[in-house]
């Protein structure tokens, strides 16, 4: 029992700069455009949220900047897909190694420095008490806290408000979205904006909480596990959630079942091994339930001349 | 008339030959040295140590031509990396500093007889390729006893990387420490498959602590083992952990109680030296192997350069006393400070691979007396008794 609470308790943690990255994706192919610059985003966040905390003693502070910073980047992303109708592909990559890049460019002096005020865990009174529940959800950082706040509003958003409705449309029929009257480029702007700035957090969560230290290339790519994340959700925030954890909970087990005499090996697929599973069982879905992927990602809306 | 002309022409010569002295002999033709890392420089593990002795070598020896190095070189791509050094760049000595770089620097030493050619961690050799290590299991053990010392569960962790020899060689020097203070503690180990993975590096920290270890060593690139340490003695739960590598003891003053550094600038300076003097040739390295420890100063123990013990826990350290054959009664913290300086003045008095020493399976490795041999430590493939993991296969 005290087994299973410490794992769940370990795959919060470890899901969430999964879960604030795919929220946030998920909102951008919702719109229609696909970003694979997420990894690139979220190394950019994690560096700019160390320094800036290094600068400001602030970890707040720091978070706030991977914000800012992890949206203009997908400015960069949504100037190409949605302005120019750039090959979404192409430069999503871009975005990719440029952040990479760029990061490891920026962080060269904050190598070898520790974090001056890191993310610390604050229990929340009361529920914590909650027999394996308290333990597991209300024993963690605040940045914890706001991601699941976040992700209850990134669910209520696109199921029950008109904006949802509208980046829903974007998504699937962009024609009759523009038809309808409905400024399409707005919509995939702030989309993807905001899809960086979840992926920014993303990166942050990383830096000053997770593994508080900068590092080159210390997302290792969480960024492209989020793409599959976004896919096994079917587009769905809740079931982000719940993609989320069950990674972090595949990647913590592997570790734990390592004593049981399981070869380390074979542990060390798990987390691949699953992304495929996780990504058959989305397919069957998709095609039993006939939902899936916005009808238009990936292709730039183009209205049509009227003759 | 004839006479005049050749005075003249002898004072001339003679102008000339005083006018161009200087670069006779002032201006040695400056030495131009290359890196190839095979890392980011910023991994703050193995490519930056070496980035911080080329930042040395930068500084101390202003008769050699430092060129920017070539960092994150694919091991498959380390050809073409070389043959810009040499055609382009005009790279005198190439120091190549991956396991994985040995056939393309060997390939590299035939192609091109008379560059000098430098491999880290690899056994072949050539006329103009020698090789070098440092080595740090004597440390590995003197950490092993602080932490036999200081565990109050007795179970003690290792977040291993790769299980090379290399990793199972420092694990066993670990585990030797831990039992000759606490034949009672056991050492488990959690395996990466990976050399820089901060985020694996935490969950396998923290898998052991859930499993009761209190003490933690690791061989991963990044201080997240000291930050995990960190957090959970700042929560209350004191975990005693062993710094890798880079100075890591800033990222947990309350849990860092030592660590391994390593100093490649002494071997660099050493290897660039003799080449200088021209001890070293590009037809005599057949046999150079540098295999440098405690004694040639390759290598230091602390978690921060010049601090051996963190000393929050020296207290601690000289509360737990045991009896050691050569030494009496003694407390673990001057029994580290007396090893390390049997080590480093005179290693041939000490030695933690000294026999008898069994493996898991009870078999005799090394005989009582005998000392193991490079080649035995080199090829390490098996587990000291008290380490209660197994090597993966």
């Amino acid at each position: 029992m005290n087994l299973i609470v410490d794992i769940l308790r370990a795959a919060i943690p470890a899901g969430t700069p999964l879960l604030l990255g795919t929220l946030g994706e998920i909102y951008v192919e919702r719109s229609g455009i696909l970003n694979l610059g997420v990894e690139g985003i979220m190394i950019m966040g994690a560096v700019t949220a160390f320094g800036v905390t290094t600068l400001t003693s602030n970890v707040w502070l720091g978070i706030f900047a991977s914000t800012i910073t992890g949206g203009m980047m997908a400015l960069i992303h949504a100037f190409d897909c949605v302005t120019l109708k750039a090959n979404q592909t192409l430069s999503g990559l871009a975005l990719t190694m440029l952040g990479s890049g760029l990061s490891g460019l920026i962080g060269k002096r904050y190598i070898g420095m520790p974090l001056s005020s890191k993310l610390q865990n604050v229990p929340l009174k009361g529920l914590v008490n909650i027999p394996v529940i308290g333990p597991v959800l209300f024993d963690q950082d605040p940045l914890v806290y706001i991601s699941y706040i976040l992700a209850f509003l990134f669910w209520f958003f696109l199921f029950n408000t008109r904006f949802g409705i509208t980046l829903r449309s974007v998504g699937e029929s962009p024609e009759v979205a523009d038809s309808a009257g409905i400024n399409i480029p707005a919509i995939q702007y702030f989309a993807v904006f905001l899809g960086g700035i979840m992926s920014g957090l993303g990166g942050a969560y990383l830096s000053v909480a997770y593994a508080p230290v900068w590092i080159e290339g210390m997302t290792a790519g969480t960024g492209w596990i989020v793409l599959a994340i976004t896919i096994f959700s079917l587009w769905r925030p809740e079931r982000a959630i719940l993609g989320s954890y069950l990674f972090g909970g595949v990647r913590v087990l592997q570790y734990r079942l390592q004593p049981l005499g399981i070869s380390p090996n074979i542990l060390n697929m798990m987390p691949f091994v699953f992304t495929i599973l996780v990504l058959m069982i989305a397919s069957r879905e998709i095609s039993k339930k006939r939902i899936g992927a916005p009808a238009s990602l990936g292709v730039s809306y183009q209205r049509e001349k009227t003759l | 008339m004839k006479g005049k002309f050749l005075v003249t022409l002898s004072l001339l010569l003679a102008l000339l030959l005083l006018l161009n002295l200087p670069y006779c002999i002032g201006a040695e033709k400056k030495l131009r040295v290359a890196f190839i890392y095979v890392g980011p420089i910023g991994d703050y593990g193995w490519s930056y140590a070496h980035e911080v002795a080329r930042q040395y070598l930068i500084k101390k020896l202003p008769w050699i031509e430092v060129l920017p190095p070539a960092e994150a070189v694919p091991e498959s791509d380390a050809v073409r990396f070389i043959d810009r050094f040499v055609k382009e760049e005009k790279a005198d000595v190439i120091f190549t500093t991956s396991f994985g770089y040995m056939d393309a620097t060997v390939e590299a030493s035939k192609k091109y007889p008379d560059r000098i050619f430098f491999h880290c961690s690899g056994y072949e050799r050539n006329k103009n390729l020698g090789t070098y290590f440092a080595e740090l299991y004597q440390i590995y053990y003197l950490n092993g006893l602080m932490a036999g010392a200081l565990t109050k569960t007795n179970k003690v962790g290792y977040v291993a990387a790769h299980p090379t020899p290399e990793v199972i060689r420092h694990i066993n020097a670990f585990a030797l420490g831990v039992y000759e203070v606490n034949p009672k503690a056991t050492v488990d180990v959690r395996w990466l498959f990976s050399w820089y993975d901060p985020s694996k590096a935490r969950m396998a920290a923290e898998s052991l602590i859930s499993d009761g270890c209190d003490a933690l060593a690791f061989t991963e690139d990044s201080p997240t083992v000291i930050t995990v340490g960190e957090e959970y003695t700042k929560k209350g739960k004191q975990i005693y952990t062993f710094s890798h590598y880079s100075p890591m003891q800033r990222y947990g003053p309350n849990t860092c109680v030592s660590g391994q550094l390593v100093h490649w600038e002494a071997i660099y300076k050493d290897i660039l030296e003799k080449i200088r003097k021209g001890v070293y040739k590009n037809t005599n390295l057949e046999d150079v192997d540098y295999w440098w420890l405690l004694k040639e100063k390759a290598v230091e123990l602390g978690g921060e350069v010049g601090v051996p013990v963190n000393p929050k826990f020296v207290p601690a350290l000289k509360e737990k006393k045991i009896t050691d054959q050569a030494f009496g009664r003694i407390n673990v913290y001057d029994l580290v400070m007396k090893r390390l300086a049997q080590m480093k003045s005179n290693p041939e008095k000490f030695d933690p691979f000294t026999g008898p020493i069994k493996d898991q399976s009870g078999k005799v490795r090394i005989e009582t007396g005998r000392r193991a041999t490079h080649d035995e430590l080199w090829t390490m493939d098996w587990f000291v008794p008290n380490v209660i993991a197994k090597i993966p296969k």
